[in-house]
C-alpha cells in the first residue's frame, strides 16, 4: 500500500553540499513561481493607504493649530474660508525581516498537496521578497542577507539562500531594529511554549511580525487507518498506531487545539497568525500577508477564515 | 466394529506441532504501514490512550491453529462406520442381484451395496459371480472383481418382474460343482409368480454363509388396473408391506407428460391392496395417457392408458378472405371457439385451396370442417374423396360459394337445389324458421329442445326417398337443416346454413357448440388410417416404459404384441411394458395384469440367514468436509487480516485504482469484440424487392404479347400520372409481373388484359392468383371485347377465354356494381364506368346483406371485392405516350368519355386502399354533431 506522506528529500543529513545543490535546483524554480505570484497580487495593491512622508498627493485635512504655517496649502485654502493642510502619501522606505524555517519537519509532502512544505515556505518568501522589493522596501534574512533596498532583492535572497542556510530554528536577531516588520514562514509543530519563548522577546523589542504556518492537508484531517507506523522526520521517533482511523477525532481535536492556542498567543502578542496549507493557492496566503502588512487586518483576516 | 476410525493414524503426529505453530503466530504481528509524520509530537499526545497492539488478538491465533488442527485432522481421514470385511474366504462370492421393476427406485443404494461386497472380495482375492435377475440372458461366470464391477455398471434395472429361477440355474451351471463362500441376494423382496422358492434353490447351493440383503419394500407399490367410470377414474393398487395405514398420492398426465388431475388412494392397516380415485370432468379425463404415483419413479408406478378417448384433430378450411381484423365477420371463428375445448385445431398455413387440402391431409385429422367452399379444384377433390372413402369425416357448412357452386358436388350428402332460400326477406311471406325437435335416429337427440333459435337463409335439399333418414336436424317447417351421408368408410355432414351470423343465429347458441361437439365425437379419433383391417393383428413396439417410469422409444430387444384374447398379461422379456401400435392408433400393455397382488418373498425360518438392511454399513468420511473446514477458516482469516489492514476503509486511491483496472477491462473488452457480427443474409431479388416496397406499385400480367403489354404499361403510367396530380396518392412506375414466378403480394391491384391469343397459363399460376385473392389482393379482368360482343349474343374468344381462367377458381357470386356501392362515391360520383369503350357493367364481389335501409345512401360491404371484371378496356382509355397526350381514341371519339375513364380508375384504386371507409362517411354528420355537443 503506498503511504500517504513522504519525505521530500530522502536522505535528510547535513550534508551541507547535497543540501545546497538541491536548493540550487528549487530555487530557480521558486524565483518564477515567486514573479507569478507577485504580479498576481501587486496588480491590486495601491499605496500604503495611509499619509506620511511621499511624492504622491493624498489628502486635504482642515489646518490644526500647532502645526508648522508652511504646511497650509494656500491654493486650496482660498476657495473657502478653511484653511486645508496638503497630506501626502507614506512612501518612506521600510524594512521587512523574512525567515523561512527550513527544518526536516518541512522537507515533507502528502500525497494530498501537490508540493513539500519547504517549497511553499521558500515561495512564499521569495514571492514576498519580490512584492516588497518592487515597492522599494528594504528586505533582510537574519543571518543569511542584510537589508537592502534593491530591485533585484528576491534574486540576491535566492543567492544568499544558495550560499548560506538558514539553519534551524530562529538565528541571532540582535542586528534587528525597532519598527520592522518580521514574516516567519513555518510549521511550528513544536510546543506552543517553546515557539513562543522565542518570539516573545522580538515582540518586546517593538517589532511587527507575521507568522505564515504552513501546513500539508495530511497533517491537518489525518486520512490514515488501518494498522499504521508513523516516524517523526526530526527526531527519528517511531510511533505504531493499530487503527489509525480510530484516532483521526481525537488527533484534529488536538492539531486544532494547538494552532488555536498558537494564535491566541500570537494576538497577544499584537503579531498576526496566517494558517495555510500547501493544498490551497500560494496566492492566498501571499494576499493574506500583503493585507497584514499593509495595514488592512480586517480584510485580511476575513479572507482566510478557514 | 468401532464406529469410528483414522485411516491414517500416522499423521495425527503431526499435532505436536501445533504448539510450536501457537508460539509462532504469537509472535509475528502484521507488519504496519510505515508513514512519515511530522506532527508526531501533537499525534503523541493523542496515541497515549490506544494500546499499541504488538501481537495477533488470541481470537485469531486461535482460528490460525484450528486451521492448522483441520488439516492435519483432514490429512489423517477420519472414518465414521468402516467397513469390516467379513466374507467367507472358502469359495467365490456369489452376488444373485434383482435388478426388476421394483429395485428402480433405490437402485444406487443396491448398486453401492454390491460395490461394497465385490470390494471386499477383490481385498481377498476371491472372485465374484455375478447374476441379475431381470434379464433374457445370464452370465454367473465367476470372474475377478474388476470385471464384475464392469458388469455391475453396466446393469441397469428393466421394467419387469425378477425371473429367478433362470439365474439361479444360471448360476448353478455357472458355478460347476464349486461350493460357493459368501453367496449375497440383493432382492426387492416381492414373491415370483411361479411357486418355486428362490432362497431354497439358493440354500441348496450349499453356501458357506448366506446374505439376504433386503430394503424396506415400502416402494414395491403398483397400479394393477384402471377403470374409467361414471365421474373418475378408479385405479387398484397393490403393495408389499402391509402392516401400517399410508395414503398414496396419483396423478394422471395428458400426452405431453403434462400433470393434469390428481387424486388420492387409501390403504387400511393390514391391507396389501388399495382403490384409488382421480376425480375428473369426462373431456378432461379423455386426455389422460398415464397414471403416475407421485415420488415412485418405477415401473409399477406408471400405469398407461390406451387412446380410447383422445381428442380429436379437427382441420379447418374456408373460402374466406382472411381478415385478422374483423374476426367475428370469418365463419371459422366460431367454430374454432365451438371447438377449441375439445379438439385439437388445424388450420392451412398455404392461402391456395389444394395445397391447403394436402397440408391439412398429411396432419391426420379426425374430421375436416369447410365452411362456405363452393368449388375444390380438382385435385383437391380428388384427394379429399379418397381421404373421406378411407374412413375420414367431412363437416361442411353452406354459404354464398356454396349457394352458388354447380349442382354435381359430389361431396354434398344430399342433393341441393342452386341458390338459397331466404326466409323473412322482403320479397318473402314466410317468417325466420326455428328448429323442429330432433329426429331420434340423429346424434343430436338427447339434446335440449333448440330454442330461440332463428334461420334466415339456408340451401335447400332436392326432395328424395332417403332424405329422412340423412336429416339430424330440421327446421319447424321440415326441411332439414343437418344432413349427412356415408362415403366409402368415412361420412359428410352437410350443416345447411353458413357458420357466421349472417344466414342465423345458429352458431351464437350453446346448441352449436354442442353439435359441432357431437358431430367430432362420431369420427375416428385417429384418423383415416388407423384399424383399417379390422381383423386383430400383432402391434409393433411404439414407446416403451423405462425402469424410471417414463416412456422412451422401442428398443430392438421388444417384439411385436400379439393381439390379445381375453385378460391381459403381464409384461415379459419380449413384450415389456409399454405403447403398442403407432402414432395413430396404439394399445397400452402394463407391468402387471389386473387382480394381480405382490407378495413377500417367503424364507424358510429354519435356514441360517444373515438378513441385512440395504444402507447398512455405509461408510462416511469426514476428509472432503474437514477440508472445507480449513478452507473456510482460511478464507476468515484472510477477511481478518485484510480488515485489521484496513483494506476496507474507504482510501479513495485505492478505489480510483480499481476503476482505473475496471474501466481498462472494459476498454479492452469493448475494443476486442468484433466490430459487426452479422451474418450476411442477402438472398438474389433483394433489391427488386426493395424497391417495390418503397411506394405503391400497380401492376399488370403481361401476356406475352408485346402491343397489349405496352397498353397496360402505358395505360397505367397514365393512371399513376393522373392520381398523382388529383389526390394524395403518387404511385410509383407501374410494374409488369409474370404470374407464374413473381412475388404478387406488394400490389393493391393487378390488372389483367384478357387476351385470347396469349398462351394459357398453367394450373399452378391460376393457383397464385386464388392465394393473391384470398390473402386480400384484387384482380381487375379486362376482357377489352365490349364492341366484338356486340354483334351477337355468343360470347367471345377473350370472354371464353376468361371462363376457362376462372373455371378453376373458387370465385364468390358477382354484380354488376350497385348504384349505391361505395365504389360510385370512393372519390368521384360515377353513374357508369366507361373505358376506352363504354356500355359493359363493372362486376364486382356480389353483396347479400343487402339491408332495406333506404336512408343510407352507400354501402361498403365487410372488405374489399377480391375480383373485378370489365370489358370496357381501361388501359386502352389511360394509355398516354411520354409527352402525357392520349394513345388510342376513345370509342366513341369523346374526350369527356376519357375524363371519365380516368375517374373509374381513381375511384377503383381509392375502393382498394381505403375499402368500406368512404361508405362510413355517412356517420360523419352525427359525429359532428356529438363532437359539437
Amino acid at each position: 500500500m503506498a503511504t500517504i506522506g513522504r519525505t521530500v528529500q530522502p536522505t535528510p543529513t547535513h550534508d551541507a553540499l547535497s543540501r545546497a545543490q538541491a536548493r540550487a535546483a528549487l530555487v530557480p524554480d521558486c524565483m518564477v513561481e515567486a514573479r507569478r505570484l507577485a504580479n498576481t497580487v501587486i496588480a491590486g495593491w495601491h499605496g500604503r493607504r495611509k499619509r506620511g512622508i511621499g511624492e504622491n498627493f493624498w489628502q486635504f485635512r482642515p489646518y490644526v493649530d500647532g502645526e508648522s504655517l508652511s504646511r497650509i496649502d494656500w491654493r486650496r485654502s482660498a476657495r473657502d474660508d478653511h484653511t486645508y493642510v496638503r497630506d501626502r502619501e507614506w512612501e518612506a522606505a521600510h524594512t521587512v525581516w523574512v525567515w523561512a524555517d527550513l527544518s526536516p519537519s518541512m522537507m515533507y509532502g502528502s500525497t494530498l498537496a501537490p508540493v513539500s512544505k519547504e517549497s511553499r515556505a521558500l515561495v512564499l518568501m521569495l514571492a514576498l521578497a519580490e512584492i516588497l522589493a518592487r515597492s522599494g522596501e528594504r528586505i533582510g534574512c537574519p543571518g543569511v542577507l542584510e537589508p537592502v533596498a534593491a530591485r533585484n532583492a528576491a534574486e540576491r535572497l535566492a543567492a544568499a539562500l544558495l550560499h548560506a542556510h538558514p539553519g534551524e530554528g530562529l538565528p541571532d536577531t540582535g542586528m534587528i531594529r525597532s519598527s520592522s516588520d518580521i514574516v516567519l514562514f513555518g510549521d511550528f509543530l513544536d510546543p506552543v511554549e517553546s515557539v513562543m519563548e522565542r518570539l516573545a522577546p522580538l515582540a518586546r523589542r517593538g517589532l511587527r511580525g507575521h507568522v505564515v504556518e504552513v501546513a500539508d492537508p495530511a497533517e491537518e484531517i489525518f486520512p490514515y487507518a488501518g494498522r499504521t507506523e508513523f516516524t517523526d522526520p526530526e527526531t527519528g521517533l517511531r510511533l505504531t498506531a493499530g487503527r489509525a482511523e480510530h484516532l483521526r477525532d481525537d488527533y484534529t481535536r488536538a492539531y486544532r487545539a494547538r494552532r488555536d492556542t498558537l494564535a491566541d498567543s500570537l494576538r497577544h502578542l499584537g503579531w498576526s497568525f496566517i494558517p495555510h496549507r500547501t493544498d490551497r493557492p500560494a496566492s492566498e496566503a501571499l494576499a493574506a500577508l500583503h493585507m497584514y502588512l499593509s495595514g488592512l487586518p480586517a480584510m485580511a483576516a476575513r479572507g482566510e477564515s478557514r | 466394529m468401532s464406529a469410528f476410525a483414522f485411516a491414517f493414524p500416522a499423521v495425527l503426529a503431526a499435532l505436536v506441532l501445533l504448539p510450536a505453530i501457537w508460539w509462532l503466530l504469537r509472535l509475528t504481528p502484521p507488519k504496519p504501514l510505515v508513514e512519515v509524520f511530522p506532527p508526531l509530537a501533537v499525534l503523541a499526545t493523542v496515541l497515549k490512550r490506544e494500546e499499541t497492539p504488538a501481537r495477533s488478538p488470541w481470537w485469531l491465533t486461535l482460528l490460525r491453529m484450528a486451521l492448522a488442527a483441520a488439516v492435519i485432522l483432514a490429512i489423517a481421514d477420519p472414518v465414521f462406520n468402516p467397513r469390516d470385511n467379513t466374507l467367507a474366504t472358502n469359495g467365490p462370492l456369489a452376488l444373485v442381484m434383482d435388478n426388476s421393476w421394483a429395485s428402480a427406485t433405490d437402485w444406487p443404494a443396491r448398486v453401492t451395496a454390491a460395490e461394497a461386497l465385490i470390494s471386499d472380495a477383490e481385498a481377498r482375492d476371491l472372485p465374484v459371480a455375478l447374476v441379475l435377475t431381470a434379464e433374457r440372458r445370464q452370465d454367473a461366470v465367476p470372474v475377478d472383481a474388476a470385471t464384475a464391477r464392469k458388469h455391475l455398471a453396466a446393469a441397469a434395472p428393466r421394467p419387469l418382474p425378477a425371473d429367478r429361477i433362470p439365474a439361479i440355474a444360471a448360476l448353478r451351471t455357472a458355478l460347476d460343482g464349486t461350493t460357493p463362500g459368501t453367496l449375497a441376494f440383493i432382492g426387492d423382496g416381492i414373491a415370483g409368480e411361479d411357486d418355486e422358492d428362490p432362497v431354497a434353490a439358493l440354500l441348496s447351493l450349499a453356501p458357506a454363509e448366506f446374505r439376504l440383503i433386503e430394503a424396506d419394500g415400502a416402494s414395491a407399490l403398483a397400479i394393477t388396473a384402471a377403470e374409467n367410470g361414471a365421474d373418475a377414474l378408479t385405479l387398484t393398487l397393490t403393495r408389499l408391506a402391509g402392516n401400517s395405514e399410508r395414503t398414496v398420492p396419483l396423478t394422471a398426465h395428458d400426452a405431453r407428460g403434462r400433470p393434469i388431475a390428481t387424486g388420492t388412494a387409501h390403504f387400511a392397516a393390514g391391507e396389501t391392496t388399495a382403490r384409488g380415485t382421480i376425480a375428473a370432468p369426462f373431456e378432461l379425463r379423455n386426455d389422460f395417457t398415464r397414471v403416475t404415483i407421485d415420488g415412485l419413479a418405477n415401473a409399477g408406478g406408471t400405469y398407461l392408458l390406451d387412446d380410447g378417448f383422445r381428442r380429436r384433430r379437427v382441420a379447418l378450411l374456408s373460402g374466406e378472405v382472411a381478415d385478422p381484423g374483423q374476426p367475428l365477420l370469418s365463419p371459422l371463428h366460431y367454430i374454432d371457439r365451438a371447438l377449441t375445448p375439445y379438439a385439437d385445431i388445424v388450420r392451412p398455413n398455404a392461402a391456395d385451396l389444394s395445397a391447403a387440402v394436402t397440408e391439412l391431409l398429411e396432419q391426420k385429422p379426425s374430421v375436416l370442417i369447410m365452411a362456405d367452399i363452393g368449388r375444390l379444384p380438382d385435385i383437391a377433390q380428388a384427394e379429399l374423396r379418397d381421404w373421406i372413402e378411407a374412413g375420414g369425416m367431412l363437416v361442411r357448412f353452406a354459404g354464398p360459394r356454396l349457394a352458388a357452386a354447380p349442382a354435381d358436388d359430389p361431396l354434398v350428402p344430399v342433393l341441393l337445389r342452386k341458390g338459397e332460400r331466404a326466409l323473412g326477406g322482403a320479397f318473402s311471406w314466410s317468417e325466420p324458421q326455428s328448429l323442429a325437435a330432433y329426429p331420434a335416429a340423429s346424434p343430436f337427440s338427447g339434446m335440449r329442445a333448440p330454442e330461440n333459435i332463428l334461420v334466415q337463409r339456408q340451401v335447400l335439399a332436392e326432395p328424395t326417398p332417403d332424405l329422412a333418414e340423412r336429416t339430424w336436424a330440421n327446421l319447424a317447417d321440415g326441411t332439414p337443416l343437418v344432413t349427412t351421408g356415408p362415403l366409402g368408410a368415412g361420412r359428410i355432414v352437410l350443416f345447411h346454413v353458413s357458420a357466421e351470423t349472417g344466414w342465423s343465429n345458429l352458431p351464437l347458441s350453446g346448441d352449436f357448440v354442442e353439435m359441432l361437439r357431437r358431430t367430432v365425437q362420431l369420427a375416428r379419433s385417429g384418423g383415416a388410417a388407423a384399424g383399417n383391417g379390422g381383423q386383430a393383428k400383432a402391434l409393433p413396439p411404439y414407446r416403451l416404459l423405462t425402469a424410471n417410469g417414463t416412456l422412451a422409444a422401442a428398443t430392438g430387444e421388444a417384439r411385436p404384441l400379439a393381439p390379445q384374447d381375453g385378460a391381459p398379461k403381464a409384461a415379459t422379456f419380449d413384450n415389456p411394458p409399454g405403447l403398442y401400435g403407432s402414432e395413430e392408433g396404439y394399445v397400452a400393455h402394463n407391468l402387471l395384469p389386473p387382480g394381480h397382488t405382490i407378495r413377500p418373498l417367503a424364507v424358510p425360518e429354519a435356514t441360517t440367514v444373515l438378513r441385512e438392511a440395504l444402507a447398512g454399513g455405509q461408510t462416511l468420511s469426514l476428509k472432503p468436509h474437514l477440508f472445507a473446514l480449513a478452507a473456510l477458516l482460511l478464507l476468515a482469516d484472510c477477511i481478518v487480516v485484510l480488515l485489521m489492514a484496513g483494506a476496507f476503509s474507504a482510501r479513495a486511491p485505492a478505489r480510483r485504482a480499481t476503476a482505473a483496472l475496471l474501466a481498462a477491462f472494459v476498454a479492452s473488452a469493448i475494443l476486442a469484440a468484433p466490430q459487426d457480427s452479422r451474418a450476411a443474409d442477402e438472398k438474389p431479388g433483394d433489391a427488386a424487392i426493395f424497391s417495390r416496397l418503397d411506394t405503391t406499385h400497380f401492376a399488370y400480367v403481361t401476356t406475352g404479347e408485346a402491343e397489349v403489354d405496352r397498353i397496360s404499361e402505358r395505360g397505367l403510367a397514365g393512371l399513376s400520372e393522373f392520381i398523382t396530380y388529383r389526390t394524395a396518392l403518387e404511385p410509383g412506375a407501374p410494374v409488369g409481373v409474370d404470374i407464374a414466378s413473381d412475388e404478387l403480394s406488394f400490389y393493391p391491384i393487378i390488372y389483367w388484359p384478357i387476351s385470347a391469343t396469349a398462351p394459357m397459363p398453367d394450373n399452378a399460376a391460376v393457383a397464385r392468383i386464388d392465394a393473391y385473392m384470398r390473402n386480400g389482393g384484387t384482380v381487375l379482368f379486362d376482357t377489352r371485347d365490349q364492341i366484338v360482343s356486340l354483334d351477337g349474343g355468343a360470347a367471345s374468344a377473350n370472354t371464353r377465354r376468361l371462363q376457362e381462367i376462372l373455371a378453376d377458381l373458387d370465385i364468390p357470386p358477382l354484380e354488376p356494381v350497385p348504384a349505391d356501392h361505395v365504389l360510385t362515391k370512393a372519390f368521384y360520383l360515377l353513374a357508369d364506368f366507361p373505358g376506352r369503350y363504354t356500355g359493359s357493367p363493372l362486376w364486382i364481389e356480389a353483396q347479400f346483406d343487402r339491408s332495406e335501409d333506404q336512408s343510407r345512401p352507400a354501402r361498403g360491404g365487410d372488405g374489399v371485392s377480391p375480383i373485378m371484371i370489365t370489358g370496357n378496356d381501361f388501359a386502352a382509355a389511360w394509355a398516354v405516350d411520354n409527352n402525357g397526350m392520349a394513345l388510342l381514341p376513345t370509342v366513341p371519339p369523346d374526350e369527356i368519355q376519357r375524363d371519365h375513364a380516368f375517374r373509374v380508375g381513381v375511384n377503383i384504386v381509392m375502393y382498394m386502399l381505403t375499402g368500406n371507409y368512404k361508405a362510413d362517411q355517412v356517420h360523419v354528420p352525427a359525429l359532428l354533431e356529438r363532437l359539437g355537443q
